[in-house]
Parts: C-alpha cells; structure tokens; sequence
C-alpha cells in the first residue's frame, strides 16, 4: 500500500483553506453558471426599456415563434457558448449596462434608440463573424439543413464555402438594417424623422447633442449581452458615423 | 384645357413656311437617327466582371428561372455576368451588400446603357421615359381619390412607372417595387425601364419584336391597341405568317430581313428601308392621340438630347431658345421635326410594302377621323366644360359629377379609342368600339348631363357650341324617315289628310333623342322616355289607322 507523506507545509490551516478554496470555487462554478444562464434570459435583458425595441421585432421572428416550437432566447444567439465565453461576454457587456445607466443619450427613447440601430448591428454583425457564427450552430448544423425549397440543401452545401451563417443570413430577427459598407447615416435619420414624425434635422440633433465623442455609439439597442469585445472601433461622434468599411469578409 | 379651333389647314402652311427647317430637319434626321442597328461599341474588356463569375453557380439552385434564362441569352453568349448589370457603388442610394458585393436590384436604363448608348439616349428622350411625368399630377385625382393609392402601384405605375422610394434603411419601399413601368424614375435619377419590353433575364430581341411586347400596357379601352393591331389586316397577316417574321434575325429591316407584316415595332420603332430604327417610340407619331383634342405635334429636340412635344398650330419654337420640360427643368431648343416630318417617316415605312398614293391615302382617312372628332365631339366637349367650371356650375374638383366621368370617357376611352382604331386599321375599334360610342356618348349622356348641369343656362353654355355646327346639323331633320329603328313615315298624305300628317311629323319630335333618354341615367329623362314611347305608340297608331285609307 503506498502511503501519501503530505509535505510538510500542508499544515492542517493549508489543508483547510485548501478545501474551503475549492469548495468555494466550485461554488464559484456554479454561480456563474446561474449568472450567465439568468442574464441570458429574455426576461433579464428587457429588464431594460432600451432592450424592449430589440424584443418587439424578435418576437415577430421566426426565432421566437418557430414552428418547431423551439425558441432561441436572447443569449441563445448573443451569448457564447461554455462558462469561460459566456462570463467574458457579460462582463464585456457591463459597458453597455454602464452607458445604459450613465451614459449621456437616453436609449429608451425610440427615436435615440432607432438611431443608433445600425452601430449595434454593425457591432452585432462583428460579433458573429469573428465567432464563425457559433451561436447560430447551437442549433443549426449545416450538414442537416434541408429547407422547404428543393435546392436549399444543395445550397448550403456546395455555395458556402468561406462563409458563415450571419454573412448571409443577417436582418432575420432584429429590424432590418443595411450593410455597413453602404450605410448611409443621412437616410436613415430622415427614415426615423420621418417614421417618429420628427422635425427635419432633430435626427443629427439627437445624434450629436446627446452623444459625446466618448461615447462608442455601438452595440446599444441590440441585446446588451452581446457585448463586442474589440469590432467596436470606437466611431466618431454618432452623427457622422458609418462608411467604415468592414473589413474581412466583406470586402472583395 | 383650351380648345384651338383646329380648322385643319396648317399643313401647307408650315411646310411654304421655313425650307430652312428642312435642311435643319434633314440633319436632325442624321444626328438623331443613325443609320443603322447599332453594335455595342464598348470594348469587350469593359465587361465579364470578375466579381459576376461566380453569381450563377447560387442562383442556379436559388433562382433557377432567372439563371436559365440567363443562360439562353446573347448577354451570356456574349460574356456579360450579373455584376455587369447591377453592379453599384456602394454610394449609390439603392447600393446593397450581397454576397459580399456592392449591388444594386434595379438595373436602370442608365446602367444598360453603358453598353446600349444610342438606345439608352433614344429612350431616354421619348414619350415612353415621360410616362410617370405626363400623368403624375392626374393620379391623386383618379387613382388615390376614385380609389385608393394601393391602386397606384397595382395600376397606373405598373405601366407610366413608379417613382421609386430607396427607404433609409436602404430597402426598395414596396409601394413603389417591384415595378417595370415605361416611364420609371430610377434610384440613380434615370426615367424608364428596359426590362418593360425586353423581358428580363433572357433580354431576347425576338420577343421584344412582338407585338406582345406592347401588350401589357397598350390595351384595355383607353388604347387597345393590341386589340386592334389583332383585329387589322397587319395583325391577322402577322398571326398567320408569324414563322416567316425572321423574329430572331440579327438585324430587322421590314423589306429586307422580313416582309410578312409588321408589328408594333415595325412602324413605331423599326428601321425599315432607309428609315433607321429607334428606341424613341413616339418619334414618328404626328398626332397626339389620346388627349381630349388632338393636335399636330412639333417634336423638339433639346440640347440635352431630351424631346419635347408642342402643338403645331403655334409657331415652332426658335433654335436655341430655352424651353421648359414636363419635369420643370429647362433646356435649349436644337432642332424642331414638325408633324408633316413626323409623318413622312411614318409613311416611309408603309412604302416598304405599299405605293404612295395608298399610303397617302390611307392617311388622309386617318387623318379625317382624328379632324372629324376633334371638330365635332373634341372640341365643343372641351368647350362645354370649360363654361361650366367657369361658371361654377362644376365644382373644379375632379369625378365629384357624374358629367366628369361622362367627359372623361368620351376622349380619354372612347374617344383614344375611335382615334388609335382608325390609326391602325381596325374598322371595329374606329367604328363600334371607338366613334360610336363617342357619338352615343356625346348625345345620349354628355349633351343631356351637360344640359342638365347647366339649367337655364344651356342654351349659353351647352348648346350654342353644337347649335349651327355642321355636324350637328342633322338634329334639325327631326320628321324623317326612320328604317334603321324601324319607323317610316306613312305614305305621303292625301290632300285631306294633310293636317293630320303635319301632326305626325311633330309627334316624333322628342324621339329623335330617344336613344338619349334610354341611356340617361336619371328618373327624370326616364320618364321623358316613357312619354316618348307613348308619343311613338300614339303615332304608331295612328299611322296603323291611316294606312288602310
């Protein structure tokens, strides 16, 4: 039988903090589990009023009511999978809960919040592109996708080479936002003057006005988990925002 | 509108007017009408973009149709790819992303002009690029107001063309696309759409050489003219000799590549003997036709290769003077067709196939019915409505009145339709479904609704513009005989009798607007109706009773 000489500084209070340490880590484990798991709920991100414009058009989306009846939450898709990914994630995200609660432009109200759409899509798109679009594949595998039309299995098996989901697939769930390459900031302030029955011009007003330069006008209203560790190349002042072309895939 | 008394005479007088206009015009004729289909002159190299290589081997599975089609067209015989077409700057204001490219849906006349230059200016200064423009100020009163505005992107932009709204999140607003309307106002500011007549993606020159081509807008009661093309000795010729067409032929010269019969293209666009072909559709039609008087028309060439129509019972308007276009714009005058100019390249394309003296011929019966309904139906209508809106007896507000309809229909159905029937030889479309109707129209509701509208003072307003007019002068033979509605006179009177007969000849009287009271649609003449129908079977009677003596 061998017998274990425990070293000499395990002393019975190393030994001790050495099993409480590890018990409360595994505690540790398991809260963040619950953590990441409770603020990747829908219910947790439309905590917010600012969240709620990003839920009305979800829960008109295929991904709310699917046929299927399965329903990807908000995390489903914007938060990382694994407890590593997911805790970065959110504490990443924390800057958006930061600007939500301190920042100078009110992102509940609408007209603000239409109007720094495109960034957080810009920022949304990134996000997925850098990740493969791993959360997409939680659920859809492309060897498995059939579709009701006769070629769209054919189609994702021969035509996606060097792609990922979200390069195709982006404006499916959130309102419909353009590229970012052909972006352009005058015609969707006029869009959302026009759509909120604003005076001409308050669109820039609101843009300026209320954002300082500071402020990374990114990923707001999208889903604030969804934090977007670099992509956000901290943009001008939101007014003249946009026309960066995105890099990567993108280009060509 | 104000209606010219077009006593049809300014013909001989334009043409002694200024033989330097027809030295200007034989070179207008050179400028603007190269001589011959024209080869793209682009160099090759300008097109097969990299980036569109790979575009088929998606859309084969994603959108077979447009692929296949793709895939029988001299566009891919030729190494033309889709980025060749919708390629776009990504400053553009309908620019996409897709697929990684910068695109653009509409591919517009401008971007098929990249390589179709001289068709791209033709269009682009035609009557069919105005489509939108002519009727866009008449659309709220008929479509939005008669109906409703989904109307107008279900009806008149689906022909004139929409005005196509790039929303600010870069989508194409639904109410203005999908459209292929003639006269479309593009994203990127150029008017028109190709795809109305060359069907996209096979862009076949065969099919855009039928007559189907013209079919979707250019039917139904305003202008049907497939309807009457079909019903024509050229249409039934076509329908029966359409294999020998030579449709598919490289070039198509009406007496060289094919003589069987002409279609729509053949007259209106065609190059035939020396006359070149043209994408400037209108450019050989001297008469407006669909207006509630045609007129003669200029065609002014503007310096900015834009066309303008004016009337040519005004003087022409001077080279190089500053004219104002439909969209408000201005732009200096180059040289100036007159309709007599118009016409003989219209005629020129008759002589492939038939002499002079026919084709003049056949003109002159033309020209005869559009001077008959201008002089009697056109112009007094015009000047009906005119004193009745002066007079404030018709609110200006348009289709409020039953009499509006009544109006709108004599010219803009009935009337174009008499017009463009006699145009092109469909003696059904001229006679029962055109100046019949007009006739019937003007009688039985327009003059009686007019009338009526006017109150007491339709003698003023109404009648004095028919009172005295030749071809109204018929309404006075009021006691004459009657075989086509099956009264006759009785057999001239005895002597004794003659009282009796002079009473019948007035009985009848309110008869001869019998056909009025039937379509009248209100109580009142109805009950005219009824009493003329006794007054008929009074007289009826009577003449039953007399006969035997």
């Amino acid at each position: 039988m061998i017998k274990l000489q425990a070293p000499a500084f395990i002393t019975r209070h190393v030994l001790f903090a050495l099993v409480a340490g590890g018990l409360g880590g595994v505690a540790f484990m398991f809260f963040l589990l619950e953590f990441d798991h409770y603020t990747s709920s829908n219910e947790f991100c439309t905590t917010c009023h600012s969240m709620t414009y990003a839920d009305d058009s979800y829960q008109q989306s295929a991904h709310y009511n699917s046929a299927s009846g399965v329903r990807a939450s908000c995390g489903d898709c914007h938060v990382s999978e694994g407890i590593v990914m997911a805790t970065y994630d959110h504490v990443i995200g924390t800057k958006d809960l930061i600007k939500q609660v301190f920042g100078k432009a009110d992102y509940d109200d609408p007209a603000v919040n239409l109007l720094h759409l495109p960034d957080a899509a810009f920022a949304a798109r990134e996000w997925f592109r850098k990740r493969d679009s791993a959360t997409c594949k939680r659920c859809h595998a492309l060897d498995a996708i059939q579709g009701t039309r006769a070629n769209t299995a054919a189609i994702h098996q021969e035509e996606t080479d060097g792609k990922t989901c979200i390069d195709c697939h982006m404006n499916l769930v959130h309102r419909h936002v353009p590229s970012e390459q052909t972006f352009k900031r005058e015609a969707w302030n006029a869009m959302v003057e026009e759509e909120l029955d604003l005076a001409p011009g308050t669109a820039a007003r609101l843009l300026s006005g209320e954002d300082g330069p500071e402020q990374v006008a990114a990923s707001e209203p999208q889903a604030e988990p969804t934090a977007e560790p670099e992509s956000a190349p901290a943009p001008a002042p939101a007014a003249k925002l946009a026309e960066e072309p995105v890099a990567g895939s993108s280009a060509n | 509108m104000k209606a010219s008394p077009n006593r049809s005479r300014p013909r001989p007088h334009s043409r002694r007017q200024n033989p330097a206009a027809w030295l200007l015009l034989a070179l207008c004729a050179l400028l603007a009408l190269p001589a011959a289909a024209e080869k793209v002159k682009l160099d090759p190299s300008e097109w097969g973009h990299p980036a569109g290589e790979n575009c088929a081997s998606c859309h084969e599975k994603a959108s077979p149709g447009i692929a296949e089609q793709w895939h029988q067209s001299a566009h891919k015989s030729a190494g033309v790819n889709c980025m060749d077409c919708h390629q776009a700057d990504a400053a553009d204001v309908d620019a996409i992303e897709h697929e990684g490219h910068v695109i653009a849906t509409i591919v517009s006349p401008k971007d098929c002009g990249r390589c179709h230059e001289k068709e791209y200016r033709e269009q682009e200064g035609s009557v069919h690029a105005e489509a939108y423009a002519i009727i866009k100020d008449r659309v709220p009163a008929l479509a939005h107001n008669v109906t409703g505005p989904e109307m107008q992107a279900a009806g008149c932009d689906q022909c004139h063309g929409s005005r196509v709204k790039v929303r600010g999140d870069g989508t194409l607003d639904p109410a203005t696309w999908p459209n292929s309307g003639i006269g479309r106002i593009n994203p990127d500011g150029s008017k028109g759409s190709c795809s109305s007549c060359h069907g996209r993606h096979s862009f076949s020159k065969a099919q855009a050489r039928e007559p189907s081509a013209c079919v979707r807008c250019h039917s139904g009661p305003d202008s049907p003219d497939k309807e009457i093309f079909e019903a024509s000795k050229h249409g039934m010729i076509y329908a029966a000799q359409r294999d020998a067409m030579n449709l598919h032929a490289d070039t198509w010269v009406a007496g060289k590549d094919y003589t069987a019969a002409p279609t729509c293209v053949t007259c209106h666009m065609g190059a035939a003997g020396k006359v070149p072909a043209t994408h400037d559709v209108g450019m050989r039609n001297a008469w407006s036709l669909n207006t509630p008087v045609s007129q003669r028309q200029y065609l002014v060439v503007l310096d900015d290769g834009s066309k303008l129509e004016l009337p040519a019972d005004a003087k022409p308007p001077k080279r190089g003077s500053e004219l104002t276009k439909a969209d408000g714009s201005t732009a200096k005058v180059k040289v100036v067709a007159t309709p007599e100019r118009r016409r003989l390249v219209m005629s020129t394309v008759c002589l492939e196939c038939h002499s002079k003296t026919m084709t003049e011929g056949f003109m002159r019966q033309f020209d005869d019915v559009v001077e008959l309904y201008n002089s009697k139906f056109g112009e007094p209508a015009a000047a009906i409505m005119a004193g009745l809106y002066d007079a404030g007896l018709l609110t200006p507000l348009p289709f409020d009145e039953p009499l509006e309809y009544t109006y709108w229909e004599l010219w803009h159905d009935e009337g174009a339709r008499a017009r463009h029937g006699a145009s092109m030889m469909s003696p059904n479309h001229a006679w029962w479904e055109g100046m019949y109707l007009v006739g019937r129209n003007f009688y039985s509701r327009f003059l009686p609704e007019a009338r009526a509208v006017a109150g007491e003072q339709a003698a003023a307003l109404v009648d004095a513009h028919i009172d005295g007019a030749e071809g109204h002068a018929w309404l006075a033979n009021q006691g004459e005989g009657n075989p086509i509605l099956g009264w006759m006179p009785p057999p001239q009177p005895e002597p004794a009798a003659s009282a009796d007969a002079d009473a019948e000849s007035t009985a009848p009287a309110p008869d001869s607007q019998e056909p009025a009271a039937e379509h009248a649609p209100d109580a009142g003449s109805a009950a005219v109706d009824a009493e003329d129908a006794a007054a008929v079977a009074d007289a009826g009677d009577t003449a039953t009773e007399e006969t035997p003596q």
